[in-house]
């Protein structure tokens, strides 16, 4: 099987997102140490763990946003860092939402859905326009379309960023502490788009702290200390009985207020 | 006297007319090919490829570091010696546009820089080419901070191709030595000369304001 002269990328592998022993280092520091992680398409997990911990690095791994130094990283059957493997391609197929939402602030709302499906997907302007009202409609944001980012609210902005990452039509999305950088009130707002997109069969990996969430979606709870994985299992598992004194050292610091 | 000064200063007026023709041209000249070529420079000087960063910074460190009219000596004088022969309008042009571009591409680069990278993550999430990122992404939000520097650049480049006087190019500034040896009325003449540069800059610093405030409205900002 090894012999295949197009390597892993052609192995028989069911997951949607494959780590196979990778590791990265920034400098000195070996921020994910021998991950080994395979995520199956519609699954949800959720990546949790203590600051520093590498969980924002594992997920930037999978579009190229950081570059992994060894072991196999294969996303939707390509291998990443292969010369065959066209990144700017296979980052079409993955919706990335940042913790401080990055939403291009010269561009409305509906300028932001539309942008990469017009000049990415080559989907003619009206629509790619007719999809983008629907998508801000379907995250609550129909009377917002023609809004700048500056004048939303943070969680406004954050279900903009949801929606311009399903304007894709991606196969995987990535939540990089989505709800970290809101005011309290306006997490719930944003969960529940999230919510709704991992019930419509989206493959998500979400960092987040946010346990109800968690429990309600996810199918998987992995837990990341110090670059590695450190726990891994289902939400009841692992809110309920914590088999590591690290997570349990964790859980008990979210979980106190 | 005074009456017959400006008889003869009246006189002089096609004279005045082709200087401001040629400063006008000047500029606009060097100022597009600065620009067009300020803009690829400072993409490629905050671009991946350290190599031309470096060329290129050497090149504009250079360049800003040393005085135009000198610039303008080497180009005139000094290439002829190396058998690159230049008419006066040609080495003027190449010496302004060389300024500009050199000027124009730290302005452009410092607002490449100021974009912030979360800006640029985002457009490459969304899988938008390098063209496109620089385009619909990049660009447009440097603009912001690009735009006022680079019209007060031009105020000062169109204001520096008096220098070109020097290389016996009949622009405004010529015009002006020209008329005061006719007209021995410094003081009037060179105030002319002042007000023909006003007259050509005015209009860019009107511009340039109107900009900033469409801009400024481009991205949701409360006007004042």
């Amino acid at each position: 099987m090894t012999s295949n002269p197009k390597g892993p990328a052609s192995m028989t592998t069911t997951g949607m997102i494959d780590f196979r022993g990778v590791n990265k280092w920034f400098g000195p520091l070996n921020v994910l140490k021998d991950i080994t992680l395979s995520v199956q398409p519609r699954e949800v997990v959720v990546v949790c763990g203590p600051s520093g911990s590498g969980k924002s690095t594992l997920i930037r791994c999978i579009n190229g946003l950081e570059t992994i130094k060894d072991g196999d990283l294969i996303v939707d059957g390509q291998r990443l860092g292969d010369p065959a493997t066209n990144m700017t391609r296979l980052r079409t197929e993955i919706g990335f939402v940042f913790q401080s939402f990055n939403l291009y602030p010269h561009k409305t709302a509906l300028e932001n859905v539309t942008l990469a499906p017009i000049h990415v997907r080559k989907i003619p302007r009206a629509e790619a326009e007719q999809a983008g009202r629907e998508l801000l409609a379907k995250v609550g944001l129909a009377d917002k379309v023609g809004a700048y980012p500056a004048q939303l609210s943070g969680g406004q902005q954050q279900r903009v960023a949801i929606a311009r990452c399903l304007g894709m039509r991606p196969k995987i999305m990535l939540f990089d502490e989505p709800t970290s950088a809101l005011d309290p009130e306006m997490i719930s707002e944003v969960l529940d788009v999230m919510v709704a997109v991992a019930e419509e069969g989206m493959t998500m990996m979400v960092v987040t702290h946010e346990m109800g969430f968690a429990r309600k979606v996810a199918q998987r709870v992995v837990f990341m200390d110090a670059g590695a994985i450190v726990e891994s299992g289902t939400p009841d598992e692992f809110f309920s009985h914590p088999r590591t004194d690290r997570s349990r050292a964790f859980l008990s610091k979210i979980l106190r207020h | 006297m005074i009456w017959q000064q400006f008889v003869s200063l009246a006189g002089s007026y096609p004279l005045a007319l082709r200087g401001l023709g040629m400063t006008v041209m000047l500029s606009v000249i060097s100022l597009v090919l600065g620009t067009l070529i300020g803009f690829a420079l400072g993409i490629v000087r905050t671009g991946g490829n350290r190599l031309m960063a470096g060329v290129i910074g050497a090149w504009v460190d250079l360049i800003r570091g040393t005085p135009f009219l000198v610039q303008i000596f080497l180009i005139f004088f000094i290439l002829p010696e190396f058998g690159i022969e230049l008419d006066a309008f040609t080495a003027g042009i190449i010496a302004l546009t060389n300024l500009a571009a050199c000027f124009i591409c730290e302005i452009v680069a410092a607002g490449i820089r100021s974009v912030p990278t979360g800006q640029v993550e985002a457009a490459l999430a969304s899988g938008l080419s390098r063209l496109q990122r620089m385009r619909q992404v990049v660009l447009p939000q440097a603009m912001r901070i690009v735009l006022p520097p680079l019209v007060g650049q031009y105020v000062l480049l169109i204001k520096d191709s008096s220098v070109v006087s020097a290389i016996g190019l009949t622009d405004l500034t010529r015009v002006g030595w020209l008329v005061v040896q006719r007209v021995p009325n410094g003081l009037l003449v060179f105030f002319l000369v002042g007000v023909g540069y006003f007259i050509v800059c005015y209009p860019l610093i009107l511009l340039a304001r109107r900009l900033e405030s469409r801009l400024g409205a481009a991205h949701g900002e409360v006007q004042l």
